[in-house]
């Protein structure tokens, strides 16, 4: 068993920065997700991790343990490719005995774990097959098998379902959750997919441009983001964010939406404590599933320009003079494109971020 | 898609053009390999495609039956020869593809080596005639002259740069993930090139080995340099095949150059499966 430490990770392609300044903790027997959108540097985070390339500034360590200068062939890491890489000049049991025959492995120990592992995976029948004409569920599977039988204590999987259909998508998810159960390794997991990163993950750490954006539970980042980009990017769709103006009105601290009306008063003292800040200008957010209709003339004024049904629920897309967003409400919704909407989010899921900096007004 | 009948009748009448283009020096070949003397030596009108009165004669001549028609004796045979041709072509390839591949792996791999692969290509851009008096002063030097494996040598150095070229593009086509895949799993660096780089590389290699073997196989001019008697090659030797009375001996010629057709043939056709693979590697997606 074993945790990873980044500590001042810098990388650096020419002039590019991959990553611009990074340090994760990632606990002993922890699943965690490294989510971001492409090209933000979640698998250079990994390469790093597994020694395939070596980061710029900055240290690697597994527990104790500096390896930073350790070659990948000696971090004893078990990674799994988006691709597969999958050796196939090799049966796919050639393929699952790879890693233990290379760590010399008697014969008769390697056959017992093929065979668990071929069970555990629904890979018997497929064993002595060539590895070359296989399906991609299997070659999937295949590529988890190979890095799980040698039981490393760091498991590296980058993208590994991105290739797959949606309904194996989601048997994945299950059984990788269940491995990682059953061997308790310190699991990094690398994805695009915000709802794989939401359920298998014990704690997410959501990257962008380089940067750490936020580091917590799935929870905690989807109730709690950090910033703009994290409420924008977690959720589907991302929370709404409109352009406000705090203001006092009756000892009460309210957010000025402009066109779209003024807020309730805002119960929180992240409020109070930004307006005494003299933080003026902040982003009025909330989750499009929090939204309620409310009579005329109160909460949120906005036009509806587009209605999306998805079966059991309703995407309602508005615009609230300054900034579009969207509502999610229940399928039988009384509201159709072209017409008004008057809107009120739940209190206690406003979020206020500051605009010049884009961050979470704390709810300290 | 389906396509006009006027389309598929004209592509395969011009796919039957080439082919017949192709073909027919063979096929020339092959009748006047089998054709008695008199047939070959036949002009105008009496030239015929089929040989009247096949015979093996022409063969039995490179390999040292005197003919009564020709009156002449062959000095040598055709046997020394065809073993050079093989020892030198088929040891330069492997020298060739020896070298070729690991030069062309740990430059594509580790980037070292800077210009190296532009100054092998450059190597190419000689005509072989500016090096080769050179080359030969220095065989003699070192006893290399006349000499199956001094001829393999050079023929290894010659085609160097096409081995080494065609194996660096594959190489860089090759995944690096699967590499990876097996590094991280505790493998050497050299233990992965050899158990799963090579064996998945097994059809450009099979491929560029061929092409490589080709070019040693039809040289003439170096071994018309290096090697004046005892170790000629067949072409070499296929150009000695003539006498002041009868001039060019065309059926010797022609059976010696169908001899000559059958090595790469046969290798062609045992790595037949991995050669559409191996020529379009890069082009399919892994």
């Amino acid at each position: 068993m074993s945790s990873i430490h980044l500590k001042g990770l810098t990388k650096h392609f020419g002039s590019f920065q991959a990553i611009k300044q990074m340090d994760l903790d990632v606990h002993d027997g922890e699943f965690l997700a490294l989510l971001g959108p492409s090209g933000c540097g979640k698998s250079t985070t990994m390469n790093i991790i597994a020694g395939m390339e070596g980061a710029t500034t900055g240290r690697v360590l597994f527990g104790e343990r500096d390896v930073s200068d350790v070659p990948m062939t000696r971090r004893g890491v078990g990674f799994v490719f988006q691709n597969y890489a999958i050796f196939t000049h090799m049966s796919v049991r050639a393929n699952l005995a790879y890693g233990l025959k290379v760590r010399g492995v008697p014969k008769p120990e390697i056959d017992k774990r093929v065979a668990a592992i071929a069970d555990f995976l629904q890979l018997a029948p497929f064993l002595d097959r060539p590895s070359a004409k296989l399906s991609v569920n299997i070659l999937q599977r295949l590529a988890i098998g190979r890095s799980a039988i040698v039981q490393p204590a760091i498991f590296l999987l980058d993208e590994p379902l991105s290739n797959v259909d949606a309904a194996f998508r989601a048997v994945m998810r299950t059984e990788l959750k269940h491995l990682q159960r059953q061997f308790k390794q310190t699991m990094v997991y690398v994805t695009h997919d915000q709802l794989e990163a939401m359920t298998m993950a014990d704690r997410i750490a959501v990257m962008d441009h380089g940067v750490l954006q936020q580091v917590g539970t799935p929870l905690d980042v989807y109730n709690n983001p950090a910033n703009v980009f994290v409420a924008r990017f977690i959720g589907s769709p991302g929370m709404n964010l409109l352009p406000a103006s705090l203001r006092e009105t009756d000892g009460n601290i309210v957010a000025d939406l402009g066109a779209a009306g003024v807020s309730r008063p805002l119960p929180r003292g992240a409020a109070k404590a930004a307006y005494a800040q003299g933080i003026q200008d902040v982003w009025f957010g909330f989750r499009p599933e929090e939204l309620s209709l409310a009579a005329d003339s109160q909460g949120i004024a906005a036009s509806v320009t587009f209605i999306e049904r998805i079966g059991s629920r309703t995407v309602v897309h508005f615009d609230a003079g300054q900034a579009a967003g969207k509502a999610v409400f229940q399928n039988d919704v009384p509201l159709h494109a072209g017409g008004a909407a008057h809107m009120v989010p739940a209190d206690a899921a406003v979020r206020l971020f500051d605009r010049s900096t884009g961050r979470a007004i704390g709810e300290a | 898609m389906r396509r006009p009948i006027a389309f598929e009748v004209f592509r395969y009448a011009a796919i039957a053009l080439a082919v017949a283009i192709t073909l027919v020096p063979i096929a020339w070949m092959t009748s006047m390999a089998f054709k008695p003397t008199a047939e070959w030596q036949a002009t105008g009108a009496n030239l015929t495609w089929w040989p009247k009165s096949p015979t093996l004669d022409n063969f039995r001549f490179i390999f040292g039956q005197s003919s009564t028609a020709l009156i002449v004796a062959l000095e040598r045979t055709a046997a020394k020869p065809i073993l050079s041709s093989l020892l030198s072509a088929g040891f330069g390839t492997l020298i060739a593809m020896g070298a070729g591949t690991a030069a062309a792996y740990g430059l594509s791999r580790f980037k070292a080596g800077g210009n190296l692969p532009l100054a092998l290509l450059q190597l190419r851009l000689f005509p072989p005639m500016a090096v080769m008096i050179p080359v030969m002063v220095m065989w003699t030097f070192l006893k290399l002259n006349d000499t199956w494996f001094g001829l393999a040598l050079i023929y290894g150095i010659v085609t160097l740069p096409f081995a080494f070229w065609l194996m660096k593009t594959f190489f860089d086509d090759f995944p690096r993930e699967i590499e990876e895949a097996a590094l991280v799993e505790g493998c050497s660096r050299f233990r992965v090139f050899l158990k799963v780089t090579l064996p998945m590389m097994a059809a450009p290699l099979a491929s560029s080995a061929l092409f490589v073997f080709i070019l040693n196989w039809s040289d003439y001019l170096i071994a018309l340099l290096l090697t004046n008697r005892e170790w000629a090659t067949i072409p070499v030797y296929m150009a000695s095949l003539s006498s002041s009375m009868t001039g060019q001996l065309y059926g010797a010629k022609a059976a010696l150059g169908l001899i000559a057709a059958v090595p790469p043939v046969i290798a062609g056709i045992a790595i037949q499966r991995h050669l559409v693979r191996g020529l379009t590697f890069g082009a399919l997606k892994q």
